[in-house]
């Protein structure tokens, strides 16, 4: 029987190697192969659609969680040092 | 744009080699809305300088904590960097990126500043991150034997399509997130950073930050791990309370 590598690829990606290749698979940087049978897998395990669903959502949230770092007076001060700073060079 | 590091001096602002005018250096690699910016830079735009700091002061400043660990002191890394880069701008070759440039040179400061400083006692800042090191999940989330070895023992439990907005209309769910953030080892907390918190691409993240792309994935899912595991928590929470 002539051996279907990607099946058997499929059949072998357990859910904890799914949750370590969720970083790289949501930028699209995972081969083919290993695109779909994430995908694969993906369709048919509720728990790792929602854990990568769950990540996805993170990396969504982080860029849109209001900031305290930076308070609008020190950004101020900062502007003037910089624009002296600018006026001597 | 062209992948090839920095020089040394280039990268972290340092006083100038003889060289001839490199202001006349063609900046072929940069992008054309980033040799307009540098132009400006160099005609001493002030609004130019606006728009620059604008942009990066608050990363700067959050990644400079993370190397020096105390507040004051990264706003001194980071003036210092904004001073070497007004100093430092006719000497840039423009062999990466003016974002990848302004961030390597703070983060040579940072480090640098750290180590003369060692004052951080976080302990984040001690906790040193090997990318070989335990798992992103909690191994015993996962089945160890039997047919099931390596699959959910204890899966998460699913977030409904409101779940985002309505964390981030929460003051706690918040607060939860942004700890996660500033409690990362630095090697995590400069990954998510710059590519989530940024929108920096992969490839500039591994130039700024002296990393692989493997190094990156490593770090990254480690880093949106320990921030998913803060929601589930805070969840988990708003349950019991329930």
């Amino acid at each position: 029987m002539a051996h279907n590598s990607s099946q058997s690829v499929h059949e072998e990606i357990t859910c904890r190697e799914v949750v370590e290749w969720t970083a790289a698979y949501l930028d699209a940087h995972v081969g083919e192969d290993r695109k779909q049978q994430i995908a694969l897998h993906l369709a048919a395990c509720a728990g790792c659609g929602a854990y990568v669903g769950q990540i996805a959502s993170v990396r969504d949230l982080v860029r849109l969680l209001p900031q305290t770092v930076d308070s609008p007076s020190e950004s101020e001060q900062v502007r003037q040092a910089v624009a002296a700073k600018l006026r001597r060079r | 744009m062209n992948a090839a590091a920095t020089t040394r001096s280039e990268s972290i602002g340092q006083s100038p080699r003889a060289l001839s005018n490199t202001s006349s250096v063609p900046l072929r690699s940069l992008p054309s809305d980033e040799q307009w910016l540098l132009t400006r830079l160099r005609q001493s735009d002030e609004q130019a300088f606006d728009e620059l700091v604008t942009k990066h002061h608050g990363a700067l400043i959050r990644m400079a904590m993370g190397h020096v660990g105390d507040r004051e002191v990264a706003e001194e890394v980071v003036q210092d960097t904004w001073t070497a880069v007004i100093e430092s701008l006719d000497r840039f070759e423009g062999r990466s990126s003016l974002r990848t440039w302004i961030f390597g040179i703070m983060i040579h400061k940072a480090k640098d500043r750290g180590v003369r400083e060692k004052r951080h006692t976080t302990f984040s800042d001690f906790e040193t991150f090997d990318d070989e090191q335990e798992d992103a999940v909690d191994p015993s989330r996962f089945h160890r034997s039997g047919e099931w070895t390596g699959h959910w023992a204890f899966p998460p439990q699913p977030w409904d399509d409101q779940t985002p907005e309505k964390l981030l209309a929460s003051q706690q769910a918040v607060q939860a997130m942004n700890r996660a953030i500033e409690a990362l080892p630095v090697t995590l907390k400069d990954v998510l950073i710059l590519r989530d918190v940024e929108g920096v691409d992969a490839q500039e993240v591994c130039e700024i930050l002296k990393i692989t792309e493997t190094n990156l994935y490593v770090r990254l899912h480690r880093a949106r791990e320990r921030v998913r595991r803060a929601v589930e928590t805070y969840l988990e929470g708003c349950q019991r309370a329930v």
